[in-house]
């Protein structure tokens, strides 16, 4: 039991893996007292090996912690008791344990290495982008977002834009994603988030998301399947149902709408197309669609616009201008 | 550091806002210890945050500490209102399932299901198996059982004290064999 005093002794002679054990099995007790907890605040940030242990022992504890039930299992059975065993591989752990740190330390470098791209679309570019942890984002038309990615947690910056995502499951690094100071918080899941000029919405798919409508607000909404919010500039939040395959159809080169007016329209569909339309009637521009748009090219859709509404186009010097018929 | 979880800092932060964006990494480190996974982890921090947002500023003498104090006793509710939930459905783990194999987790989890695979589950299981005996007793009680450091300290007639030095001596062990 030599280790055990060394580790009450204080532990400097001990490397950061001994401590890093030791002030997480004091961290247990329900009566650590105010200046332990400092002194731990000050062990971590002492020397950058110590964060790093620390962080790699408390993996291996929530490890233990999830699969407390199953590591019972297996040991209740009799293969897994190997009493022979331990006497040799506890000297090797004293040999070998400067060697085994070493290791440790190495191994998690790449891990702790934090990740930042930027993303972006153009007009009519739509892109489909596969993260480090394994999450799939897709970028709609003139999309910019940047992803971060640390041991801690994947943060995703949409500044503009709409994307979809297709969220790996990591309990031990929350995935999250900021639009104009609302944040999207995501517990395992695909969903949509829509950001144009401030008014950001978020439609769920799959899975349980978070939604704060601002940095100040103390307010969540925990939305599920099909469940869509929308927050505008002034902070305002409006939950509503919906049909997840509607928003995720633009994916597949489709927009779905219901009751929205040709203006919101046209603004989609002038992000997928290079050549732009424009609305010569303001009274137009309020009037509701409701329907399905397949993006093949903008004198087809503008076509079958004509179909729903009583609209004509003729040529204009960006593209094609909207007339009432 | 970056305010994280995306939240803007606001301009007339008071310094116990200001201190906590400071040493938020760490706070989350602190509660991680007793939560079960990083996330729980970062959800009590943001807790704690709203906590001191709704604070008037005024002046505070040791923000740290005072950080900390008041991040120690949400972690202490969590931790209670976690075991009264256990003990209501008459089980420790009443969150956490096996997969038989990682395509099913990958598939769609539960959005809070902790799961590991019956693989990796044979794996701790080894690494514990292979303890120093009392080391090993005192680890299973305390994290695979679920009783506190005093309980498993009566259990196994030893004191508090020795029982935190196995688990840190047992911790130290695993993390450097499952952690390679």
């Amino acid at each position: 039991m030599t280790s055990l005093a060394a580790i009450a002794g204080g532990g400097d002679r001990d490397g950061p893996a001994a401590q890093a054990g030791a002030w997480l099995a004091r961290l247990q007790a329900d009566d650590v007292g105010e200046a332990e907890m400092l002194a731990f605040d000050a062990w971590l940030d002492a020397a950058a090996g110590h964060r790093e242990a620390y962080a790699a022992a408390l993996s291996v504890w929530h490890e233990f912690g999830a699969g407390a039930e199953a590591v019972g299992e297996e040991l209740a059975r009799p293969a897994a008791r190997k009493p022979a065993q331990s006497l040799t591989r506890r000297w090797m752990a004293g040999v070998g344990g400067l060697a085994v740190a070493a290791t440790v330390t190495l191994a998690l470098l790449p891990a702790l290495t934090t990740t930042t791209a930027t993303y972006a679309t153009g007009k009519g570019q739509h892109r489909q982008v596969k993260l480090t942890d394994g999450s799939t984002v897709d970028l709609n038309a003139e999309t910019r977002l940047s992803v971060k990615i640390s041991l801690f947690r994947r943060q995703v910056a949409l500044s503009d834009g709409e994307a979809i995502f297709d969220v790996a499951h990591d309990t031990r690094r929350p995935f999250t994603v900021q639009a104009d100071g609302r944040m999207v918080r995501v517990v395992g899941t695909q969903f949509d988030v829509r950001n144009r000029s401030g008014d950001v919405t978020v439609t769920v798919a799959r899975g349980k998301v978070e939604v704060r409508p601002s940095a100040a607000s103390d307010q969540a909404f925990m939305l599920t399947r099909g469940q869509r919010l929308q927050v505008g500039r002034t902070g305002r939040a409006q939950l509503a149902a919906v049909d997840p395959s509607e928003t995720f159809s633009w994916r597949a080169g489709r927009l779905v709408y219901r009751n929205q007016p040709l203006s919101e329209v046209v603004a989609d569909l002038n992000r997928q197309f290079v050549q732009q339309i424009e609305i010569g009637d303001p009274a137009l521009a309020q009037t509701p669609i409701t329907g399905v748009i397949v993006l093949d090219d903008p004198a087809t859709v503008v076509e079958r616009l004509s179909l729903m509404l009583p609209i004509r186009s003729v040529p204009s010097e960006r593209g094609l201008l909207l007339l009432r018929k | 550091m970056a305010p994280a979880r995306g939240f803007e800092r606001p301009g007339d932060e008071s310094p116990l806002v200001r201190a906590f964006f400071e040493k938020r990494e760490n706070l989350v480190l602190f509660l991680a210890a007793r939560t079960r996974d990083m996330a729980t982890a970062e959800d009590l921090a943001q807790d704690l945050y709203l906590k001191i947002a709704a604070q008037p500023p005024g002046d505070v003498k040791s923000p740290s500490a005072l950080l900390y104090r008041m991040a120690g006793n949400l972690l202490i509710d969590h931790v209670r209102s976690r075991q009264r939930a256990s003990r209501r459905e008459g089980q420790w783990r009443m969150d956490t399932r096996v997969a038989g194999a990682e395509e099913e987790v990958a598939q769609e989890p539960a959005a809070d299901d902790v799961v590991i695979g019956r693989e990796r589950a044979r794996m701790l299981a080894e690494a514990v198996a292979a303890l120093p005996p009392k080391m090993g007793q005192a680890f299973r009680l305390h994290k695979l059982e679920g009783r506190s450091q005093a309980e498993t300290a009566q259990a196994m007639g030893v004191s508090v004290k020795m029982v935190e030095q196995h688990i840190s001596a047992a911790l130290k062990n695993l993390t450097q064999k499952l952690r390679t």
